[in-house]
């Protein structure tokens, strides 16, 4: 039978984590030119809270994705007002997967998100209030569907309003209703405004009875 | 009957596009997002993708890349679907691999038109 | 009789978002089967309506009441060579392009996780032995791992009742099994052949040696894990694989639900994924 077990313990062999492991040596570590060992630092690097500053600068020049993941995972772990404005700058990037994974990772930290929740809604460029919505999807948070009220009430870019109302079609109750009418009127001359808000009403109007 | 894959995050937006399609006698499937869609891609045949750009995990450049790599389905058709209008937008969705691209909220007389030309059935 | 029910609309919704969190889609046809079971649950925890239990479940900050709808959603039995389209996958495609990308001769290293009660492992050992050709041109070492002690000593023993072992052929029930204290007993070079070990995969230190893995099959596991969960468990494997290496997910797991590390690849068998070979 050619089946063995393991003799020794497997070596961590990789030169990606010889080096120091103390907070100078992982920002060093950063600009490693091999990606593991500049994901491994990014990782690494949660134990220290001064760390999100160097981070930050990192992902602005980072290019690989699974680097990139890393990063954005730590400043989300870490949390604090620097690590948040970083990654809320990713929404703004003209990568289409690093946007996503910005968004991914404040879904997942509705304590830090929901205080810039208001400033994302009113954004100047209609794509991060479109992410500010996406990320709405997540947060368990007792303002979310205030939130999306306000944005079909307000926002006057249809794929904002189309994004909340999708939301709404799933977490909307009896106090939407009127908002949802009155969006279909401002959007009357758009199909899938129109569709969309139906749904909405359809999904809302039969939890009632 | 010709076979498309509506590829979007948004639930609402997977169902109006399939609804137009279906009315006008086309089967669809649904993927919420990249990965799952090269998943059905890569085991279902279809005549047409339309792909969202803004999607979570793999977004719609990443899965226009990954179809035009593989042998078995690169000639498939599609169309990319997304909210931008900016022009860098259309040149990354055609440097990925789309044929077509439209800006949403989408027409269903545009929706139709573009899948009947694509689908080489004229407009 | 329970009086709550769910309308149409309700099963629209639900079967929406459990389709985000999970993958798993419900058609029409499962109405029933999904209805039941929501129900059951909106009576467990007290909701009295679809729409209170439906808030409870979409934001529980916990993810308990999803999980606890999983389980009862899909079929959490483990059994010789159950969802066997992986392992025909597995000698016929997956170990011949490793061999064919390997450029020294260590050993092929296979982590069947979460071990539960050592059928998944024990299966691999049994196909490898019974239909990989390139058996006896290699060493393999085949690690499954817990984080249940007393279910890992259960694997062990390799006791097992007739209904888990009724998938198996005849021929390869009398050869590597014996008949005992009405169950059956796995063979002691079987019992030998795989190496348990407990593990929490959720703990980095505790994943640390874990390393320079071929395939992993990790089925149905991932499916119960909350987002940011999936997405560290999808890490550690990632760290824990050679590049070229692949994961094998359950039939109703997708990596799509997990993460987007590593790469979908379609062999004729089955989907599967791959740690990206240009990933150095």
């Amino acid at each position: 039978m050619a089946f063995i077990k393991q003799t020794a313990p497997q070596v961590v062999n990789e030169d990606e984590r010889t080096a120091s492991r103390d907070f100078d040596g992982l920002c060093a570590e950063l600009n490693n030119e091999n990606q593991t060992a500049r994901r491994w630092a990014a990782r690494d690097l949660v134990q220290f809270s001064q760390a999100s500053a160097p981070l930050v600068a990192r992902l602005k020049i980072e290019a690989h994705p699974n680097v990139r993941t890393a990063i954005l995972d730590t400043l989300a772990q870490i949390g604090d007002e620097q690590a948040i404005t970083g990654i809320v700058e990713c929404l703004r990037s003209d990568e289409a997967s690093l946007r996503n994974e910005a968004i991914e990772v404040l879904k997942n930290i509705p304590e830090q998100v929901a205080p810039i929740i208001d400033s994302l809604l009113n954004d100047s460029d209609s794509d991060v209030r479109i992410f500010a919505v996406n990320i709405l999807e997540s947060l368990h948070h007792e303002d979310v569907e205030k939130w999306l009220i306000q944005v079909i009430e307000q926002d006057e870019h249809v794929n904002v309003c189309a994004t909340a109302v999708d939301l709404l079609s799933e977490v909307g109750t009896e106090l939407s209703l009127n908002a949802l009418e009155h969006l279909k009127i401002r959007f009357a001359d758009e199909p899938y405004i129109c569709f969309s808000v139906e749904l909405a009403l359809k999904r809302i109007g039969q939890g009632d009875r | 009957m010709k076979n498309i894959l509506v590829i979007d995050d948004a639930a609402t937006v997977r169902m109006y596009h399939c609804n137009i399609l279906i009315e006008a006698g086309y089967h669809t499937e649904e993927a919420i997002n990249g990965i799952e869609a090269l998943e059905k891609a890569l085991t279902t045949h279809f005549d047409l993708y339309i792909v969202d750009i803004n999607m979570p995990k793999m977004d719609g450049y990443g899965f226009l890349k990954e179809v035009r790599s593989q042998k078995d389905i690169n000639q498939v058709p599609a169309i990319m679907v997304s909210t931008e209008s900016a022009s860098n937008d259309q040149v990354l969705a055609y440097s990925a691999g789309a044929n077509l691209y439209l800006v949403k909220p989408v027409r269903p007389n545009d929706l139709l038109s573009y899948t009947r030309l694509l689908l080489g059935e004229g407009a | 009789m329970s009086d709550i029910t769910i309308s149409e609309d309700d099963f629209a919704k639900f079967r929406e978002f459990f389709y985000r969190k999970t993958g798993i889609q419900f058609d029409n046809s499962k109405r029933y089967f999904v209805d039941k079971r929501l129900v059951e649950r909106i009576e467990e925890t007290d909701s009295k309506t679809f729409r209170g239990y439906f808030v409870k479940l979409r934001f529980e900050s916990s993810g308990d009441e999803l999980q606890k709808l999983v389980n009862l959603m899909t079929v959490n039995e483990t059994y010789f060579f159950r969802e066997e389209y992986q392992f025909k996958c597995l000698v016929n495609s997956i170990l011949p392009a490793i061999t064919k990308a390997k450029t020294d001769n260590s050993p092929i290293r296979i982590w069947s996780v979460p071990s539960s009660s050592g059928e998944e492992p024990y299966s691999i050992a049994i196909y490898l032995l019974e239909y990989w050709r390139d058996i006896e041109n290699y060493d393999v070492e085949i690690i499954s791992s817990d984080i249940d002690t007393q279910i890992i000593s259960q694997a062990q023993k390799g006791h097992y009742s007739p209904r888990s072992v009724q998938n198996l052929p005849d021929k390869i029930l009398t050869k590597y099994f014996n008949y005992k204290n009405g169950g059956y007993q796995i063979c002691e070079d079987l019992r030998q052949a795989v190496e348990f070990t407990r593990v929490n995969i959720m703990n980095p230190l505790e994943v640390r040696s874990y390393r320079n893995i071929d395939v992993i099959f990790c089925r149905n596991l991932l499916i119960y894990f909350d987002d940011i969960s999936r997405r560290q468990a999808a890490e550690v494997f990632f760290d824990a694989m050679k590049t070229g290496g692949f994961v094998c997910l359950g039939h109703s797991e997708s990596m799509s639900r997990i993460s987007s590390l590593f790469k979908v690849q379609k062999f004729p068998e089955a989907i599967v994924y791959q740690k990206p070979v240009e990933d150095r």
